[in-house]
C-alpha cells in the first residue's frame, strides 16, 4: 500500500517535470488559431510544421544550428585538451608549499565568477584582437569559462587511478606522457565522457556571452535566435515555441543517450571532488 | 639545447608545464577581470566614443545612493532566497522519500533530469507560454481546481514570483539528484546500530543521515546560490527586468548600464561589489567543505 502510495506520487512529480515540455512541442506544432482556444489542447487538432519551415527557410536557423554546432564541439575539443593536462599534474604530482591544494581551490573558486563580472573586460579585450563578432571569440570565452569546472572533475577521475599503473608503464619504457596518453586516459574515459557532456551542454545552452560577443550571421547561436523571437511588441508563439523546440531538442536526445554518463558524472564530480 | 637535454628538462618541469596553458587561461579570467574592474570603475568610461576620464570613488557614491541598484540587489536576493530554500526542502524531502528500492526509478531519474538539460532561454520561453493571462494552460489548468487565474509575469506583484516558480522546476531536479546521491554515499552500519539501540525516525535523521549528508547538502547549496545570484537568461526573456523594475536583478543591471547605455566605468564598479558579494558567499561554504575534509588532495 505504502508503495503504491509513492508510486502514485512519483508519477504525478514527473508529470509536473514533463508536462512544460510537451506543451511547448504542442505549441509548435499548432496553429496560430489553435494556440488560444478555451480549454486548450494539448494535441493539436490540424499539425503543421508551417513554423519550423519559416524558421529554417526565412530566419537563418541553419545557420544559428551550425554556428552552435562549430563553437560547442570547438569548446569540447579545447577545453578537455587543456584541462586534462592540469588535472593531470594536480591529480599526480606533489607540488611544493601545497600548491597542488592551492591551486585545486583557486581553480574551483573560479567556478564562482559571475559571467557578467568577467564579460565587460572580456568584451574590451576580444575588440582588441578583432574577435567580436566570431566564432573563434565565443570559443575562448567559453573556454576559459569551463575550464575550471573541467579540471575539477576530471582531477577527481585521475586521482582514483592508481599510481602503479603508470610506474608499470615506465619501467616498461613509456615516457610520462606516452603512459598518460596510453594507460591513464583509456582507464579514466568515462569520467572524461561525462565531462565532456557537461561542457557540450553548458556551451549549447550559454546566453548571456552569446548575447553580447555574437550578434552577426557568422558567429549568433541557437539561443540568439530563440531570443529574437521574443520582441516587445508582439510575440509570434508558434514560431516561439519552434524555436524553442530546435534549440532544446539536440541536447535533449543527447542527454537521454549518455544518462549513465551523465549520472554518475555529477555525483561523482560534484561530491567526490 | 639539444634534443635530449630539452626532453630531459620537458620530463623534470612537466608537473609545472601542463599548468601553464590552464593557468594562463585562468588568470585571463579571473585577474585580468579583476585589474580592469578596479581602474575602469575608477574611471568614467563610454564604450562608443572611448572618452575616459578619473573619477576617483565617485561611481561608488553613485552606486550607493541608486535606488535601482539596491532594487536589483533586493530582487536578486529574493529570488536567490526564497527559490533556493524551496529547491532544498522540496529536493530533501524527494531525495528521503526515494532512497529506496523503487519501481522503474532508472526511468523516473532519466526524466527528472530533463529541466536542467534545457537551455536557460527554453526554458523562459515554455513558461512564458503557459502564462499567457488569457488563453494560457496553467490559468485554466488552476481554473479546473477553482484558483482564479493571474497575470503572471505582467503584473508588478507577482512577477518575481512567476521566475521564481520557473527556477524551482528547473532546478529542485538538480538538488534531488544531488542530495541522493548523497544519500546513497552514506553506509549501512551506522543505521543497523542505531535500530538495534531503539532509535526513532527522527533521532535517525538528526544524529546520522544529516551529518554525513553536510557534505552534498553544502555543494548543492554552495553551486545553485552561485548560479541564482548571477540570474540573468530567464529573466531578460521573460521580463527583461520589468514590469516597473520589478524583476531587475544586478546582471540584468549590469548589462544595461555597460551594453544599452554604454556606462563602463559605472558598470564594472557594480560588477566589482557583485564579485566581493559572491566571494564572500563562496568562501563561506568552501571553507566549511575545506572543514568536511571531502576533498582527498
Amino acid at each position: 500500500m505504502k508503495s503504491i502510495l509513492k508510486l502514485v506520487f512519483v508519477i504525478f512529480i514527473t508529470i509536473i517535470v514533463i508536462f512544460p515540455v510537451i506543451w511547448i512541442i504542442s505549441t509548435s506544432i499548432k496553429n496560430p488559431i489553435d494556440i488560444f482556444t478555451i480549454p486548450p489542447e494539448l494535441v493539436p487538432p490540424n499539425m503543421t510544421f508551417d513554423h519550423y519551415s519559416i524558421l529554417f527557410n526565412e530566419l537563418g536557423f541553419l545557420e544559428y544550428i551550425r554556428n552552435s554546432i562549430i563553437v560547442t564541439v570547438s569548446t569540447v575539443i579545447v577545453s578537455l585538451s587543456i584541462g586534462m593536462l592540469a588535472a593531470y599534474s594536480l591529480a599526480r604530482f606533489k607540488l611544493p608549499h601545497n600548491l597542488n591544494y592551492q591551486i585545486s581551490f583557486w581553480v574551483l573558486s573560479t567556478r564562482m565568477f559571475p559571467p557578467i563580472v568577467t564579460i565587460i573586460p572580456l568584451f574590451s579585450m576580444l575588440r582588441l584582437f578583432h574577435l567580436i563578432n566570431s566564432r573563434t571569440g565565443l570559443i575562448i570565452a567559453y573556454t576559459a569559462f569551463n575550464l575550471p569546472f573541467a579540471v575539477w572533475m576530471m582531477r577527481g577521475f585521475f586521482a582514483e587511478i592508481p599510481k602503479e599503473l603508470e610506474d608499470a608503464a615506465m619501467v616498461d619504457g613509456y615516457s610520462r606522457m606516452g603512459a598518460f596518453w596510453n594507460i591513464i586516459i583509456p582507464i579514466a574515459r568515462p569520467g572524461i565522457i561525462a565531462t565532456a557532456i557537461f561542457i557540450l551542454i553548458m556551451s549549447w545552452n550559454e546566453f548571456l556571452f552569446a548575447l553580447i560577443l555574437a550578434q552577426t550571421k557568422v558567429s549568433a547561436t541557437l539561443p540568439i535566435g530563440v531570443a529574437s523571437n521574443v520582441t516587445q511588441y508582439q510575440i509570434l508563439w508558434g514560431r516561439l515555441s519552434a524555436s524553442g523546440v530546435i534549440a532544446m531538442a539536440p541536447v535533449l536526445i543527447f542527454a537521454f543517450l549518455v544518462q549513465k554518463h551523465l549520472v554518475r558524472g555529477m555525483s561523482m564530480g560534484a561530491i567526490k571532488g | 639545447m639539444n634534443l635530449k637535454a630539452l626532453s630531459r628538462w620537458t620530463e623534470k618541469e612537466l608537473k609545472y608545464l601542463l599548468l601553464v596553458p590552464t593557468i594562463l587561461l585562468l588568470l585571463i579570467l579571473t585577474v585580468y577581470p579583476l585589474i580592469f574592474a578596479i581602474i575602469a570603475s575608477l574611471h568614467t568610461i563610454n564604450i562608443r566614443t572611448g572618452e575616459r576620464s578619473f573619477v576617483g570613488l565617485k561611481n561608488f557614491i553613485q552606486i550607493m545612493s541608486d535606488n535601482l541598484f539596491w532594487n536589483a540587489l533586493k530582487n536578486t536576493a529574493i529570488y536567490s532566497g526564497v527559490g533556493v530554500t524551496i529547491e532544498f526542502t522540496f529536493g530533501l524531502g524527494l531525495a528521503l522519500l526515494l532512497n529506496t528500492r523503487l519501481a522503474g526509478r532508472n526511468v523516473f531519474r532519466a526524466l527528472l533530469l530533463t529541466p536542467m538539460m534545457l537551455p536557460p532561454i527554453v526554458v523562459a520561453v515554455i513558461f512564458k507560454i503557459m502564462y499567457i493571462p488569457d488563453f494560457g494552460v496553467l490559468n485554466y489548468l488552476l481554473g479546473l481546481i477553482g484558483i482564479k487565474g493571474m497575470i503572471w509575469e505582467a503584473s508588478v506583484k507577482t512577477a518575481l514570483f512567476s521566475l521564481i516558480i520557473l527556477d524551482i522546476w528547473e532546478w529542485t531536479p538538480f538538488m534531488f539528484l544531488i542530495l541522493l546521491a548523497g544519500l546513497q554515499a552514506i553506509p549501512t552500519d551506522p543505521y543497523e546500530a542505531a535500530i538495534v539501540d531503539g532509535a526513532n525516525k527522527f533521532q535517525i535523521f538528526k544524529f546520522i543521515t544529516w551529518p554525513l549528508l553536510i557534505p552534498a547538502v553544502l555543494i548543492a547549496l554552495l553551486l545553485r546560490l552561485m548560479d541564482t545570484l548571477r540570474i540573468f537568461d530567464q529573466v531578460f526573456i521573460m521580463t527583461g527586468g520589468g514590469p516597473a523594475n520589478a524583476t531587475e536583478t544586478i546582471s540584468l543591471y549590469i548589462y544595461r548600464h555597460a551594453f544599452r547605455f554604454s556606462n563602463i566605468g559605472y558598470a564594472t564598479a557594480m560588477s566589482f561589489i557583485m564579485l566581493i558579494i559572491t566571494v564572500i558567499i563562496s568562501n563561506v561554504f568552501i571553507n566549511r567543505l575545506k572543514a568536511e575534509e571531502v576533498f582527498t588532495l
